[in-house]
């Protein structure tokens, strides 16, 4: 049994399009234990979404592949599994939500038909067995008269029920590690919180492992155990909620967290951004990625890509001068 | 559900008056006579006379519109005792099998109102039962024992209008129902096929072929496979696999009667080999249209997210395509055949004229050019109450396929 639940070594997932193959995912390795909490952060398109899709080998050749890296998951190399033997593990072992609840249930079958469906394909249980567990799921993310609701169809539920649907029929089957693909970003606040914290009490109930995929700092705050940064298909940080929120050590970080709303601070005249866009994945720039953007970008920073190393504060971080930069006591904006 | 299917029942006659008062006005002031043809013949007048008086010809157009209104909707008087001895005089196996099964249709139908389950095989049932009972009716009253309306006498001389449709209608949907079935069958798989294999070499072969054949008029198809696959086929291997025309070889009561009174194997051969160049070129077009819309509706639900649900959960690809996709990707495919069942009830005037098929088509087009105004207006309102009826049972398929529609 090895030590981590899911330890992913060097994944590199492309995508090949007309104008040029776009490197998604670019040499991306992380660990997560069993029953850890791993936010994913990072703007759009920085490859978070396809760093899940492919744990679950959902690419689709020929759109998109996985070129190298290992996936390890509980002992085995996903990435070397046969489809039928991967068919198991998706659903079974590591379950995943998406973002729009609205259309991630199909319209044509009730809501039971969606969960028993997949209940009886991980477990051997019979049909009325399986019913059961559908309805302990549902009570367990607190849908009321579940039994009733079976037979209901996903438009007659709410956006939120929906989300809880889709977070009942992933653990309906104890998965080891739950994907959650920005589960809350298609929802109002107040769902959100309390999907948010369903989601917790579940996970820590079952000592299920969770990967929280999401652009929402505020999201991963209360949830996570630890956090990794992602920007351009590379991690630039990884560490601890604490290390990320009160310390962070690569000007992204810095940046993402300078970018939140807070109601503490409210004579701010207009909202702090990361000036530019990201990078084109097909042809990156040299040297750091987040370079062109960086405050603090400097010749090195032009010529040679940063590796994720162990900085002194306790975090890992892929920056040159993680080590001379004081991020702590800067204000974000300061040099905008 | 009810409520809604007989409010669209009432919006439907309505159309069908409208329709019949624009035909009947077209057919009116385009100009010509029915009587025309008899004009060139100077011995024909006192019969052009009389045939005026007795059609009413020398009438205004909307007493003509009236008294043809008048007629088309009076039942012709069967006197009881008479009807029911032909009715069962006329009764053959067949007949009992189609009163029985609209006996029970009849039954789930009414008992549906009253019985509320909601399980999906149930509602798929009452849809089902709602079609027999429909194909039924249409059965009975083609049979015309025991119902038959004065839809009066053609203007060609050629006997009833009701029994030239409904003898004509009998082949018509022959014709149609195969091709359709062949359409079906291949274009719908097809298309399935291409989206699941987009871009691949079939697809892309299927996509020529389609767009080939969608784009050819059906004369030129007809003609190729009568000269391909009758002509040289003949030629080449002196065996007769097609022929030409007609729907039966003359010898076609002597190849024997089978069981029941049903054909026999060899009139059912012969019956085949009427039938399938005509199918064939009918199939061969629609098919082409069927499988592009099926392709299409089924790649935007390949690419819809509770597919990547499906795939997430661990679900075998195969099912996932039966199961989530093509139930979803078929609604849209409900509307399209409707109404291509609703248009084949005025006959493929084209395939029928090529293939000399005594179908609805064939019948229309000799009634246009002799302003045979009872017949004409007798197809056009077939046509008519054929859209009007399919409309409403697509709007019933829709609702089962589909459960975010309801009608209530």
């Amino acid at each position: 049994m090895a030590e981590h639940l899911l330890d992913v070594e060097d994944l590199r997932t492309y995508f090949s399009t007309e104008e040029g193959v776009v490197k998604a995912v670019d040499g991306v390795s992380f660990k997560v234990k069993a029953g850890e909490r791993r936010g994913v952060v990072g703007e759009s398109g920085c490859g978070k979404s396809v760093t899940a899709m492919s744990i679950m080998r959902l690419i689709e050749p020929p759109a998109g592949e996985i070129v190298t890296g290992t996936i390890q998951f509980d002992g085995r190399d996903l990435l070397k599994l046969s489809e039928a033997e991967m068919q198991d593990v998706r659903g079974g072992e590591i379950a995943m939500i998406f973002q729009d609840p609205m259309t991630a249930l199909n319209p044509v079958y009730t809501i039971g038909d969606q969960l028993i469906e997949t209940i009886l394909l991980h477990q051997d249980v019979s049909k009325s067995e399986a019913r059961n567990i559908a309805i302990t799921a549902l009570d367990d993310v607190q849908i009321p008269y579940a039994k009733n609701r079976m037979e209901d169809y996903p438009h007659q539920f709410s956006g939120g029920m929906r989300q809880r649907v889709m977070i009942a029929m992933g653990l309906s089957c104890e998965p080891k590690l739950l994907i959650a693909d920005e589960p809350t970003t298609a929802l109002d606040v107040t769902t959100q919180a309390q999907i948010m914290s369903l989601m917790l009490d579940l996970a820590e109930e079952r000592n299920t492992a969770v990967l929280l995929i999401t652009h929402d700092l505020g999201v991963v705050a209360g949830f996570c155990d630890t956090i990794q940064v992602m920007y351009a298909g590379t991690i630039v940080e990884r560490g601890t909620g604490d290390e990320i929120f009160y310390n962070p050590q690569h000007p992204y970080t810095w940046g993402l967290l300078g970018s939140m709303t807070r109601l503490d601070e409210s004579q701010q005249d207009r909202l702090n951004s990361v000036r530019g866009a990201p990078p084109s994945l097909i042809a990156p720039p040299r040297g750091c990625r987040f370079g062109p953007r960086c405050d603090f970008a400097t010749d090195i920073c032009r010529e040679a890509l940063p590796i994720l190393h162990q900085s002194q504060e306790g975090q890992k971080v892929a920056c040159h001068r993680a080590s001379e930069l004081d991020l702590k006591s800067l204000t974000v904006g300061v040099s905008s | 559900m009810f409520a809604y299917i007989i409010r669209r029942l009432v919006y439907g006659i309505v159309t069908l008056f409208a329709l019949s008062l624009v035909v009947f006005m077209l057919i009116q002031f385009s100009g010509g006579t029915p009587l025309d043809r008899l004009k060139l013949n100077p011995r024909m007048q006192p019969v052009i006379a009389q045939l005026t008086e007795q059609w009413g010809l020398d009438k205004p157009w909307y007493e003509q519109y009236f008294i043809w209104l008048k007629n088309f909707v009076t039942p012709i008087d069967i006197p009881a005792e008479e009807g029911l001895t032909v009715y069962f005089g006329k009764l053959g196996v067949r007949s009992w099998v189609a009163i029985a099964a609209f006996v029970v249709a009849v039954g789930y139908a009414i008992a549906t109102f009253f019985v509320k389950i909601e399980a999906n095989w149930w509602r798929t049932y009452r849809a089902f039962s709602i079609l027999v009972v429909g194909a039924i009716a249409f059965w009975i009253i083609k049979s015309r024992v025991v119902f038959a309306l004065n839809w009066g006498e053609s203007f060609r001389g050629d006997g009833a209008v009701w029994d030239n449709i409904f003898g004509a209608a009998g082949n018509t949907f022959r014709l149609g129902l195969t091709a359709l079935a062949i359409a079906l069958i291949i274009g719908i798989p097809l298309g399935v096929y291409q989206a699941i294999r987009q871009y691949s070499f079939f697809d892309q072969l299927g996509t020529m072929v389609s767009f080939i054949t969608f784009s050819t008029p059906i004369f030129i198809i007809g003609v190729l496979l009568q000269l391909i696959l009758a002509y040289q086929l003949e030629r080449w291997t002196g065996v007769k696999v097609f022929y030409v025309a007609g729907m039966t070889s003359s010898g076609y009561a002597e190849l024997g009667r089978g069981i029941f009174g049903l054909p026999s194997l060899a009139q059912l051969g012969d019956v085949i080999q009427h039938l399938t160049l005509p199918a064939v070129s009918i199939a061969a077009i629609s098919m082409a249209g069927y499988s592009r819309f099926q392709r299409a509706s089924m790649l935007e639900v390949m690419h819809s997210d509770y597919l990547r649900t499906a795939k997430a959960k661990g679900l075998p690809r195969r099912n996932i395509i039966v199961k989530h996709a093509l139930r979803n990707a078929m609604i849209p495919i409900v509307t399209l055949v409707s109404l291509d069942i609703a248009t084949m009830i005025g006959g493929a005037i084209i395939t029928e004229s090529i293939f000399g098929w005594p179908g609805v088509g064939r019948l229309y087009i000799g009634a246009i050019n002799a302003v045979d105004y009872p017949t004409i207006m007798a197809v056009v309102l077939a046509i008519g109450a054929g859209v009007v009826v399919m409309n409403i049972i697509a709007d019933i398929l829709y609702g089962v396929l589909d459960p975010r529609v309801r009608y209530d």
